[in-house]
């Protein structure tokens, strides 16, 4: 009988400890209005702004919690299925955010008053993210980014090169790293997303203005439009370490920051990563000049975060405030200061020497977005190119293998964008 | 007694009973859920619209998806016979009267206390720096490049799922080798059975239900074959080490093609239902013969 009795105890056990720890997990605390933010790198600061936010909101009982989950792209789609959404949203302007903004549950900030000290451009390329292109602000950009080449500035000043301005002189720079035995590039295609930065460096560059639109429309292919594109992507995987395929992103940044290679196309987000490894390191950005024709040679920037809120808060006084207090330019510059990022909001620059090249074309304007933010988001281009890569590395004919990459490109769009 | 009025105590209806609520809740439920929405044009949030068989019809004439189940059933094969092959040899090795049976027999278990994303890690670390340091040191060209990142990635792949496949599978053996009658040994002894050909005729034949197991479990989770992949390749390079299982979770939850996925889940829930199935009526069938 007692060993009866014992079961019964284990089994009602285990019932309330299951039926405790399924309320556990969903229970957030009233008090609280999440933050939730879709990059890791920027944390450290995110959580300085917030506690500073905390601080001085003590007395209202509220609190801001900051909250950035790994692989935040799909925790929030996830939590999105279940129509649980973040009281206030940083991130990417890319294709999550058109999904999270077409799916009607953000807030509506054009009032704020923050909106006038934002630079339209950037304005601009929320809008085109949005769904039909509705000029409505749904998000505010906080962060830009800017890819293009970072270079060591000592390795340079030893062989006396200059920043190329143009496609050929770019080419006679890698020619003379190369003749000085040195290597030009370093690449990280393990992780495939580093396949990413070379393709939106240079399509802006050389794609025709309209092709976007046209795309979709299938008005047009990449096959008719993009092989200059593939034939120079081509060209600049031939100049980097042997083992291309196999390094990752922190081994790359590791080798480059101890010298290894001159260049190293990626963008803003990798200076820190490099200065951690070396922090005597002098790097600088420029845009990759894919192109002859200087006045076309963009910098590739794009609304790296952007701060939005969800229009079914429970707290809407607090998340308008906390808005507010990030949008001051005090609070931005501390931001972009900590994060080699650049500002949308006017008045707001970087000053760093790190990107110093970078910064002058973005206060010229002469600013072209990330084209990945405007193919469609089954689009998984950084698997193409990565095979792309790899036909290279193992051997495959330029030709045949541009030729297929082409085509490739072509099929897969056709294959996700099937609506 | 309250036994009198019930034939089996009701504590084991309770226990039965929560199991059966929780895995309807948290499994039945969402899975029919998931094949209700493979019908659908479902983002994974917000409005949705029944489209029939569309999506079906997107997993079998895509080519991505197809290459996918191509690389799953070579992957679930090959590592299925060689897992098998391995643990094999190790259960008799490790059931014959070696020294330190024990500490190796926990030795070659340890594999099975890690998770297998940790396993992939530590691998991942092993192909990507250690290997290739060593590589550089003996001047070798084919060791100091990351396998991972070429065309044989597949083997490694295979390699590491056999290195952490290998300890469940040897303990199935170990207890089946354990199970045979020793006078069973003997008596083939004396018809000349020895060495070789006693593990043909005697030992192998007297392990089927132990195969049987094995061979089911090992295709099963080899066609659901995820943690080890996504930590050491992400599918990549290209997309030469996408498995179904990563393409589903990359695809779907990744790249906006939720409902296209979900219909793909539903397929490779079949193929693995109707291979398991096939699997143990031949094996059982097999079982029957030798018993």
């Amino acid at each position: 009988m007692k060993k009866k009795a014992f079961v019964a105890l284990v089994s009602a056990m285990i019932c309330t400890v299951s039926v405790f720890g399924m309320t556990g997990c969903k229970g957030s605390n009233s008090n609280e209005v999440e933050f939730f933010s879709s990059k890791s790198e920027n944390a450290q600061i995110m959580k300085k702004l917030v506690d500073q936010f905390n601080k001085e909101h003590a007395k209202e009982g509220v609190k801001v919690v900051l909250n950035t989950p790994a692989d935040a792209g799909t925790v929030l789609k996830t939590r999105l299925t279940k129509n649980d959404i973040p009281d206030i949203i940083a991130y990417g302007g890319d294709q999550t955010y058109t999904e999270l903004e077409s799916a009607g549950v953000l807030k509506d900030l054009s009032q704020e008053s923050y909106m006038n000290s934002v630079s339209d451009q950037y304005m601009q390329m929320v809008y085109d993210v949005q769904k039909d292109r509705e000029k409505t602000a749904y998000a505010v950009p906080y962060a830009t980014n800017a890819s293009g080449v970072i270079y060591n500035v000592d390795k340079f000043k030893e062989l006396g090169l200059k920043i190329p301005k143009t496609w050929d002189e770019f080419e006679e720079v890698i020619r003379r790293i190369e003749d000085a035995g040195g290597q030009p590039f370093e690449y990280a295609f393990k992780d495939d997303w580093t396949l990413l930065p070379p393709w939106n460096s240079m399509a802006p560059d050389l794609a025709p203005e309209t092709f976007y639109d046209e795309r979709l429309a299938g008005k047009t292919t990449f096959e008719s439009t993009h092989k200059e594109i593939a034939d120079k992507y081509l060209e600049l995987l031939k100049h980097g370490q042997k083992d291309i395929m196999g390094t990752g992103y922190d081994d790359a940044n590791k080798a480059f920051a101890n010298g290894d290679a001159y260049m190293l196309i990626n963008g803003n987000w990798a200076i820190s990563e490099i200065k951690k490894n070396n922090p005597d390191i002098h790097l600088d950005m420029f845009a990759l000049p894919a192109s002859n024709d200087e006045s076309k040679n963009y910098v590739t920037s794009g609304v790296d975060v952007l701060l939005c809120a969800s229009a079914k808060t429970k707290h809407p006084k607090i998340v308008k405030e906390f808005l507010e207090f990030m949008m001051k330019p005090e609070n931005n510059q501390k931001y972009i200061d900590d994060q080699f990022a650049f500002s949308p909001i006017n008045g707001v620059e970087q000053k760093d020497e790190t990107v110093a090249s970078a910064q002058k074309d973005i206060e010229k304007g002469k600013v072209a977005n990330f084209p990945d933010h405007y193919y469609p988001s089954g689009y998984d281009l950084a698997s193409i190119l990565s095979e792309y890569a790899m036909n290279y590395s193992t051997g495959m004919k330029d030709e045949e293998n541009t030729k297929e990459f082409l085509k490739n490109l072509d099929t897969q769009y056709d294959a996700v964008n099937n609506k | 007694m309250k036994a009198k009025h019930w034939k089996v105590n009701p504590v084991y209806y309770i226990g039965v009973g929560i199991m059966a609520i929780l895995f309807f809740t948290f499994h039945t439920v969402p899975f029919l859920k998931g094949v209700f929405y493979s019908f659908t044009d479902w983002k994974g949030f917000g409005d949705w619209n029944f489209v029939g068989l569309k999506n079906y019809g997107v997993v079998f004439s895509n080519k991505d998806i197809l290459s996918a189940y191509f690389f799953t059933f070579k992957f679930a094969l090959v590592s299925t016979i060689l897992v098998n092959i391995v643990s094999l040899f190790l259960a008799c090795g490790l059931s014959a009267n070696v020294r330190f049976k024990s500490f190796l027999r926990g030795v070659y278990f340890l594999p099975y206390m890690l998770g297998m994303l940790i396993v992939g890690f530590v691998f991942n670390f092993i192909f990507g720096n250690l290997i290739p340091e060593l590589g550089r040191a003996v001047k070798s060209d084919a060791l100091s490049t990351n396998i991972l990142g070429s065309s044989h990635a597949f083997w490694a792949i295979v390699f590491v799922t056999i290195w952490a496949g290998c300890a469940f599978d040897t303990l199935i053996y170990m207890a089946g080798l354990q199970a045979i009658d020793k006078e069973i040994y003997e008596a083939a002894a004396l018809d000349g059975a020895i060495g070789w050909k006693r593990f043909i005729r005697v030992t192998f034949p007297l392990l089927a239900p132990s195969f049987t197991i094995n061979m089911v479990l090992s295709v099963k989770s080899y066609l659901m074959v995820y943690d080890q992949i996504m930590a050491m390749t992400g599918g990549g390079p290209g997309k030469s080490t996408t498995s179904i299982a990563v393409m589903i979770y990359k695809q779907g939850l990744g790249h906006g093609q939720f409902a296209v996925q979900t219909a793909n889940a539903v397929v490779l829930f079949i193929v693995v239902v109707v291979i398991s199935v096939f699997q143990l009526r031949v094996l059982e069938k097999r079982e029957e013969k030798v018993g």
